[in-house]
């Protein structure tokens, strides 16, 4: 079965109460086939019961545990010891919270300024389209749904987001970008003009780099990068047209 | 240490725990009553997080345009599946409501899942049938496998249209009443360290379960049984804890649910000698047997020292072997799956033998409601302004067995019928609370800051969720279960001995985790009492000194425990009116034996 690897968790901390950030070391003896979600659970029990860190389902669908390993975004509860040691070719892990929010405390980061971006592109049909409404379900072919459906598994976990060349000071960000874009080509929405202009406005595409880091770091891989390229498509063509 | 109410806030609805079921609720007023103002308490970092984004397969309902399925036979299934203790008048209401609420989901921007037309597609599931049990029954809609997270985006949207207000990352740690009427909660802020009372003319308790209290579960590490506690700290009872569904195939360690689809393959369950044991304890219908039946056929093999131990996952399991399966089914048909297990174990199911055990999966009991998501105090009375739905509460839908797809269409539903009753509330006026505001949290939350011992939090829960497997899980049996509560109690005592690290309020991980652990402890007791009491097997709950069902025992319990261990219990009779009204199908809603 798996090995076991002495592992050091080099994380970086944050205390609200006196405001002080520090590096703090772990040496560890894990198996291979633990993840780092469980391995912040074994320090807690055996070393240190304050270090604070988040998660939720534990098994890559909520998103919740995502942080900075090594410097690369990705979701804890994913990474199983023996592949973070062939990933990063290295037995130290050097973990930090992701970058899209405040620190509330260690690796624990306020999403709400985060999230506040993807609420306010509104991932919700704004304007139905006048459709069979209160008697039965729309008809959209499997075909239709194919051009956005892969962007509906967005768990927005912000890896994207911390990846991001733009930052999220003045920028929306590529997953709230895509959430909207689901909606731009969901045959269900009439509001498409209206999250165009949005998207296209001051802190929208225009500050995308083209990296694709986005893309890179997905833990969904998602190419969310393929999302904002669709929404700047949308613009050129409409300069085009105009 | 005195610690103090930072603020009181006022609302019109208020409801705890923000995820399918308390979104509908919220999306229910808000649409009806446009400029409600509704707050909702979540203890995740936002919504979208919440445990029902993990339910994967599907979403049982009619469609009344389905030239061969009928509502009675999702009654029947749903009756029979229950093993007769699902309350009738429930199983009709929601069962009725069912398609509604999926065209309610459709128009508002799910992305279900589509046949070639263009039409919601639809699958089959484990005990759901035509005829009364004649062939498998087509009645689940989805979005691919992620059908939880489909309803959880489309109900935050709704609500975020309607103007919610969320407060991210807080627990209720009590309610609060103006009389008999709930009138509020006190809520911690995790972020901000601050207590804040909230008053609201009606409150919703939608938290979830409490599958954290065994060692393996599919369950989010905060489905911690918060709902529980308090329930029973307002002198409130508790329906059938006892009722508790294990899967057979969870991914050992994670506890990651490893879907059915794995046997219905042709997948092979062996335990440490290689040897298919399910021919021993189904000789026909081996690994397709019931969920409970296999989960008891792999306990019974780990059991006999026959299970295979790895030190990292701390927990025996068996292993199920796809190593025989073609290339094209690892491929088309069980690649989400086979994904987990290479992601979680590190296992290629092509190559190599994937471990698995049952694992806790769902709690058929819990706050006892009536059909409109209104709370019990008792067989008859309802506690005026409390609701509550979803896995936390207990309207009895699912009896003592749930099938799968049923737990989405229930929280849908009684999402919505709650909504819909809470609405008389909200025309009058904002009661008054009455007594010391938030007294009671501020001494709890005081001792645990202050108690100076040698206990860790860690430690005592560990202990509790490897008792709670051993000894409350899928095999129960007298002595073992009057261990449990002797040793539930002693583990509280334990708790009492735990000192915090970090003392200061803001975003204390470790205070969460202490008030967790004591309602675990309260879940715990709940859970280990209820199958205490209940001398028969039926469903999940299976008593081997009892096997069999006893008709003496047709009846839900009550369970109140206003002091820790000290439990009393009432009964309430399984409502049997489609039985009773005697229409056409009545006979199929007698107490039916459970056969498949």
């Amino acid at each position: 079965m798996s090995d076991s690897y002495e592992i050091t968790m080099k994380i970086l901390r944050y205390d609200p109460s006196t405001k002080k950030r520090w590096t703090q070391q772990y040496r560890l003896q894990a198996g291979g086939i633990l993840r780092l979600t469980d391995l912040f659970r074994k320090i807690n029990m055996e070393q240190d019961p304050s270090l604070a860190w988040n998660s939720s389902c534990e098994h890559g669908q909520c998103g919740s545990c995502a942080v900075k390993v090594n410097g690369k975004p990705l979701l804890a509860c994913e990474l199983l010891v023996a592949n973070a040691v062939k990933l990063f070719g290295i037995n130290q892990f050097f973990i930090e919270p992701i970058s899209v929010g405040p620190v509330v405390r260690d690796l624990i980061v306020d999403l709400e300024p985060a999230y506040g971006r993807v609420e306010s592109l509104k991932p919700y049909i704004m304007k139905r389209k006048e459709n069979l409404y209160g008697t039965a379900e729309y008809r959209i072919a499997p075909q239709e749904m194919e051009s956005y459906l892969e962007a509906t598994r967005c768990i927005n976990c912000f890896c994207c987001a911390t990846a991001c060349m733009s930052g999220p000071k003045n920028f929306l960000g590529p997953n709230a970008i895509m959430a909207s874009m689901v909606r731009v080509l969901d045959p269900r929405e009439a509001a498409t003009e209206q999250r165009l202009s949005v998207l296209h406005g001051p802190e929208g595409v225009r500050h995308c780099h083209t990296s694709r880091a986005c893309s890179q770091v997905c833990p969904k891989e998602i190419d969310v990068a393929h999302y904002v390229a669709l929404a700047k498509a949308a613009q050129t063509k409409k300069h085009r047209e105009t | 240490m005195k610690l103090r109410l930072s603020k009181t806030i006022s609302c019109d609805l208020l409801i705890l725990g923000a995820g399918g079921a308390g979104l509908r609720c919220a999306a229910e007023v808000l649409e009806k009553r446009p400029g409600t103002k509704v707050v909702a308490i979540t203890k995740v970092a936002h919504p979208q997080k919440s445990h029902t984004s993990t339910a994967q397969g599907g979403l049982a309902a009619v469609d009344p345009k389905d030239p061969v399925d009928k509502p009675v036979y999702h009654m029947f299934d749903t009756w029979k599946g229950s093993d007769c203790m699902a309350d009738q008048n429930v199983v009709r209401k929601i069962v009725e409501a069912g398609w509604d609420e999926i065209l309610w989901l459709e128009n508002r921007g799910m992305h279900f899942s589509r046949d070639m037309d263009g039409r919601l597609a639809k699958r089959t599931f484990g005990g759901h049938t035509i005829n009364f049990g004649e062939a498998s029954a087509y009645r689940a809609v989805f979005e691919a496998d992620r059908t939880g997270k489909g309803i959880m985006d489309t109900l935050w949207g709704e609500v975020l249209r309607g103007g919610i207000s969320f407060i991210h990352q807080s627990m209720a740690t009590e309610l609060l009443f103006s009389g008999e009427r709930c009138a509020g909660a006190m809520v911690f802020c995790q972020k901000s360290g601050e207590f804040v009372a909230i008053k609201a003319k009606a409150v919703v308790l939608a938290m979830g379960g409490c599958g954290q209290v065994f060692k393996v579960t599919t369950n989010c590490r905060q489905n911690t049984g918060d709902h529980l506690s308090l329930a029973v700290q307002a002198g409130l009872p508790v329906m059938d804890p006892e009722a508790v569904q294990f899967h057979p195939t969870g991914i050992v360690g994670p506890g990651i649910l490893a879907s059915e689809t794995l046997r219905s393959v042709g997948g092979i369950l062996r335990n440490r000698d290689l040897e298919a044991f399910m021919e021993k304890y189904a000789p026909k219908m081996r690994e397709l047997a019931p969920r409970d039946l296999v989960a008891r056929a792999i306990e019974t093999e780990i059991r006999e020292g026959k299970g295979v131990f790895n030190q990292d996952h701390s927990i025996e399991h068996v292993w199920i072997d796809l190593r025989h399966l073609p290339e094209h089914v690892h491929r088309t048909q069980i690649p989400e799956v086979a994904s987990f297990f290479k992601k979680f174990v590190n296992v290629d199911s092509r190559k190599e033998l994937c471990p698995i055990r049952p694992s806790n999966h769902y709690h058929m009991g819990g706050v006892p409601t009536n059909s409109d998501g209104e709370v019990l105090r008792d067989p008859q009375k309802t506690v005026p302004g409390l609701f509550a739905v979803g896995e936390c509460a207990c309207a009895s839908f699912h009896g003592f067995n749930r099938l799968g797809t049923n737990s989405l269409l229930e929280l849908i539903t009684m999402g919505r019928f709650a909504g819909q009753k809470a609405l008389e509330y909200l025309e009058g006026e904002l009661p008054e609370l009455c007594g010391d505001i938030g007294e009671n949290t501020f001494q709890t939350f005081a001792a645990y800051l202050q108690t100076k011992g040698q206990a860790k939090v860690g430690d005592v829960r560990e202990k509790l969720r490897a008792l709670m497997t051993e000894k409350v899980g899928v095999f129960r049996v007298e002595g073992g279960l009057r261990e449990a509560v002797t040793q539930i109690a002693e583990l509280k005592a334990q708790a009492m001995e735990i000192a915090l690290v970090t003392r200061d309020l803001a975003m204390n991980q470790e205070l969460v985790e202490r008030w967790e652990l004591d309602n675990l402890l309260t879940s715990a007791m709940l859970i280990a009492t209820g199958a205490l009491h209940r001398k028969d097997s039926r469903g999940g709950h299976f008593r081997e000194d009892y096997p069999q069902r006893s008709p003496d025992l047709d009846s839900h319990s009550l369970l109140y425990m206003e002091e820790f261990g000290k439990v009393k219990i009432e009964k309430k009779p399984v409502d049997m009116s489609l039985f009773n009204e005697g229409g056409p199908h009545a006979e199929k809603f007698g107490m039916i034996e459970r056969k498949y």
